[in-house]
C-alpha cells in the first residue's frame, strides 16, 4: 500500500527529528520550484498529486505567492490539509480554502512568549526613549548632544490591548509585573478566568484612555487598517503605539503623520505593511523602535512551533483532522 | 523667607523639576548655588577656590549628585578635608556613591544620605530590557533595519528567557524589583547577597553562594555597590566559571567588571552577549566593546524618566529639610548606621 504524501513548503530548520519521523507515515514531496510560475506549473503537471496534507512555512510565500484563490485552485484534488507554521495566516485565502474543502490549521500558544517578550522590550523601549541613546552611543558619543529627553516610567500607565488571544494574555501578565494597568479589547469580552481582572471596554474607549497601545490581533478584511487617522485623532496625545501582530493593521502611512504632529510620541514595531521595506517616515524618526519582524525568532520557539505544526501534518494523516484548525473554519 | 540664619545650605548642580522645594528650604538657611548660571571653564578650580576663600563656610547641608561629580571632582577624603567646618550633611542624589569617601565623611562627623528605592523600578526596567535585548541578540538586526537591510548578515535565533535560571548578585531594592519582573519572564530566581532575604522578601528566589551562582546562571545580573572588595569581582576567572553562552548584564557599577576580559569572553562565545547601561571608564568607551555585534548598550540612563528623576530630586531635598528640621537624615547610607538596615 503506498503512502500518502506530505507536501512541504519552506524548510525544517529545528525539528529535524520530529520531522523525520513522519517518513514513517507519509512520503515527503518538496518542489522543485523556485518562483510561483515554476510551482503552478509543477502542480499542473501532476507533481503533488498524491499530497493530502501541506506543510507550509511563512517564508515560503517567496517561492509560491500568497495562498490565494489563484494558487489554490491549482492545488491537487487529494490537498485537504494546510498546516500553516505560525500564529498568523493572513498568507491563506481562508474563503477559497474552505470552497475547496481544504481545512487550515495555524501554531496558537507557541507562540505567545516570545511574541510578548518582543512587545515588552517595544514597550519599554519606545517609553524610555532608547532609541537616540542608543545609536549615539555606538557613534561614540556618550548621551549624544544635545542629550535626548528624558523617557518615561511605565509604572501607572494605562496599557490597551487590542486582541486579547494568547498573544495579549501573555502580554497583560508581563505588563503587570511593570506596574501597567490593562484593558483590553477584543471582538467577544472574555470570561474572568482567561480576562485575568484587565477591563474591557469599547474599541473607542480604548484608543481615548490608553497611554500605550498595543496591536495583538489577527490581519483580515475586518482587520486591515484598523489603526488609521480617525483613530490617531481620538487618541491620547503622547500615546505609544505598539504592533507585533501585522503590518497592515495600522495605516503606516498615516502612523508617520501622527508621529511628525506629534499626536503619536512614540512607536514600537516589529512588522510593516509592505516589509522588508520600512516607510521611509519611521527610519528618519529617531523616536521609534524598529525590529524586522522577528517575535518568534528564538531556537526554543521556533522549535515548538515546528514540532506544533508537525503535530497538525501527523493528525491530518493518521486521523484525517487538524490539532489545531483555525476559528474560522470550525465548523468544517 | 525667613530671616538671616546662621546656616546655608549648597546645592552643587542643577535641579530639573524640584527648583520649587529647593526655594522653599530657604526658610531654613540661606541658599547658595555652584556654579549657578555662569558657564565656567574649571568648574573643579573654581570649587576650590569658593571652598578656600570662605564662600561657603556657614554651609550646614549640601546637595550633589553623580551628574556634579565633573564639576567637584569625587568627594575624596582630600576634598572631604577642605569642606567647611560647619558642614555635617551632605546629601546625595544616587543609588551608588561609589564617587563619596564615606570614612573621611563619618571621621569628620559628616552624615551622608542617597536616594534609594526612588531608583528601583527604573533600574530594573532598564535591567530587563537590556537582558530582553540580549537573550534576543537584538543588535544586529537593529541596526540592520534602520540602514535599510532587514534583518542583516547572519541573522541569529535568540534564546527565551523562560524557564532560565537568573542569578542575581545582590538582592537590594533594585534586585527584589528585577526577580519580580523576571518571575513573570517564566525565570527562575537565584541570588547572592551579603545576608539571606527574609522569606517575604525572599519569596521563591533560592539564596546561594557566589561561585555556584556564577557556576550555574543562565543570566547574570550585577546589582551590587561599587566598593574596594567587588571591585573587578567579574574577571577572567569568574567569565571563565560562567556557563557557556550564559549572558551578563550590568546596571550598576562599570568597574565591577574586568572590561578586557569581558570583551575576549564575547568574542571567543564563553558569553552569548552582554547588556550593559555602565562602563569601567564612562563617559569614555572602549571601541573594542562598542564594535561587538552582541552587546547591547546605554550610556548609564537607568534612571533616565521625567519621574524618576523628579522622585530622586525631591528625596535629596527631603532629606536636607528632614535633616535641618530634626537632626535626621531619612535614607542615610548603611555605612553610618549603627544597626544595618534590611
Amino acid at each position: 500500500m503506498s503512502k500518502v504524501q506530505v507536501l512541504l513548503l519552506g524548510e525544517i530548520e529545528h525539528a529535524h527529528k520530529e520531522w523525520a519521523t513522519l517518513s514513517e507515515i507519509a512520503e515527503i514531496i518538496e518542489p522543485k520550484a523556485r518562483s510561483r510560475e515554476e510551482f503552478i506549473k509543477e502542480a499542473k503537471e501532476g507533481t503533488f498529486d498524491s499530497a493530502i496534507v501541506a506543510f507550509r512555512t511563512f517564508n515560503s510565500v517567496t517561492i509560491t505567492g500568497l495562498i490565494d484563490e489563484e494558487l489554490v485552485n491549482i492545488l491537487p484534488k487529494s490537498l485537504k490539509f494546510i498546516a500553516h507554521n505560525g500564529a498568523g495566516y493572513d498568507q491563506i485565502d481562508l474563503h477559497a480554502c474552505t470552497e475547496r474543502g481544504i481545512r487550515v490549521s495555524n501554531v496558537p500558544t507557541a507562540v505567545d512568549d516570545a511574541t510578548a517578550d518582543v512587545s515588552m522590550f517595544l514597550i519599554l523601549g519606545a517609553l524610555r526613549g532608547f532609541n537616540t541613546s542608543m545609536f549615539a552611543l555606538r557613534k561614540g558619543h556618550w548621551k549624544g548632544s544635545p542629550p535626548p529627553p528624558l523617557g518615561h516610567d511605565p509604572q501607572g500607565k494605562v496599557i490597551g490591548i487590542l486582541g486579547m488571544g494568547g498573544i495579549g494574555r501573555n502580554l497583560k501578565k508581563k505588563a503587570e509585573a511593570f506596574d501597567m494597568e490593562v484593558q483590553y479589547h477584543n471582538r467577544t469580552k472574555l470570561p474572568e478566568e482567561l480576562s485575568g481582572g484587565a477591563k474591557y471596554v469599547p474599541l473607542e474607549e480604548l484608543l481615548k484612555t490608553s497611554d500605550v497601545l498595543s496591536l495583538n490581533l489577527p490581519l483580515n478584511k475586518q482587520t486591515r487598517h484598523i489603526i488609521s487617522t480617525k483613530e490617531f485623532e481620538i487618541m491620547k496625545p503622547g500615546v505609544i503605539i505598539v504592533n507585533t501582530a501585522r503590518g497592515a493593521v495600522v495605516d503606516e502611512a498615516a502612523l508617520v503623520v501622527a508621529l511628525d504632529k506629534g499626536i503619536v510620541a512614540s512607536a514600537g514595531l516589529d512588522v510593516f505593511e509592505e516589509e522588508p521595506k520600512v516607510h521611509p517616515g519611521l527610519v528618519a524618526n529617531p523616536h521609534v523602535m524598529l525590529l524586522p519582524h522577528m517575535g518568534t525568532w528564538t531556537v526554543e520557539t521556533q522549535t515548538k512551533m515546528e514540532v506544533w505544526c508537525i503535530d497538525n501534518v501527523r493528525m491530518a494523516v493518521e486521523q484525517g483532522k487538524l490539532k489545531s484548525p483555525v476559528g474560522e473554519q470550525k465548523g468544517m | 523667607m525667613g530671616s538671616i540664619t546662621d546656616k546655608a545650605i549648597l546645592k552643587i548642580g542643577k535641579l530639573t523639576y524640584t527648583e520649587k522645594n529647593w526655594e522653599a528650604l530657604g526658610s531654613l538657611g540661606d541658599l547658595k548655588v555652584f556654579p549657578g548660571d555662569k558657564e565656567v571653564s574649571d568648574p573643579k578650580q573654581l570649587f576650590q577656590e569658593n571652598l578656600q576663600s570662605g564662600a561657603y563656610d556657614h554651609v550646614v547641608a549640601l546637595y550633589r549628585s553623580n551628574d556634579s561629580t565633573s564639576l567637584t571632582g569625587p568627594f575624596d577624603a582630600e576634598l572631604i578635608r577642605s569642606l567647611p567646618s560647619s558642614l555635617k550633611y551632605i546629601c546625595h542624589n544616587g543609588a551608588g556613591y561609589d564617587n563619596i569617601d564615606i570614612t573621611a565623611c563619618t571621621s569628620r562627623g559628616i552624615e551622608v544620605s542617597s536616594t534609594p528605592v526612588a531608583v528601583n523600578n527604573a533600574t530594573a526596567d532598564m535591567t530587563i530590557w537590556l537582558m530582553i535585548g540580549a537573550l534576543r541578540s537584538i543588535h544586529v538586526p537593529y541596526a540592520a533595519v534602520r540602514e535599510g537591510k532587514w534583518r542583516g548578515p547572519h541573522f541569529m535565533p535568540g534564546t527565551d528567557p523562560e524557564d532560565k535560571v537568573l542569578g542575581m548578585i545582590g538582592m537590594g531594592g533594585i534586585g527584589q524589583a528585577v526577580a519580580h519582573r523576571a518571575r513573570a519572564f517564566g525565570m527562575k530566581i537565584q541570588y547572592y547577597n551579603r545576608s539571606r532575604l527574609s522569606p517575604e522578601l525572599e519569596k521563591d528566589a533560592k539564596y546561594v553562594g557566589l561561585d555556584e551562582l556564577i557556576g550555574s546562571s543562565d543570566v547574570v545580573s550585577l546589582h551590587c555597590s561599587l566598593t574596594a572588595e567587588t571591585t573587578g569581582l567579574i574577571g577572567k576567572t569568574e567569565l571563565g566559571q560562567m556557563k557557556k553562552g550564559a549572558v551578563l548584564i550590568n546596571t550598576a557599577r562599570g568597574k565591577l567588571i574586568d572590561e578586557g576580559a569581558l570583551i575576549e569572553a564575547l568574542k571567543d562565545g564563553t558569553l552569548r552577549a552582554a547588556g550593559l547601561d555602565v562602563f569601567e571608564n564612562e563617559p569614555e568607551l572602549r571601541s573594542d566593546l562598542v564594535d561587538l555585534p552582541n552587546v547591547v548598550l546605554t550610556p548609564h540612563i537607568g534612571t533616565g524618566t521625567t519621574d524618576t528623576q523628579a522622585k530622586m530630586e525631591l528625596l535629596v531635598l527631603d532629606n536636607i529639610k528632614s535633616a535641618l528640621e530634626s537632626g535626621k537624615l531619612i535614607t542615610q547610607v548603611r555605612e553610618q548606621l549603627s544597626k544595618p538596615k534590611l
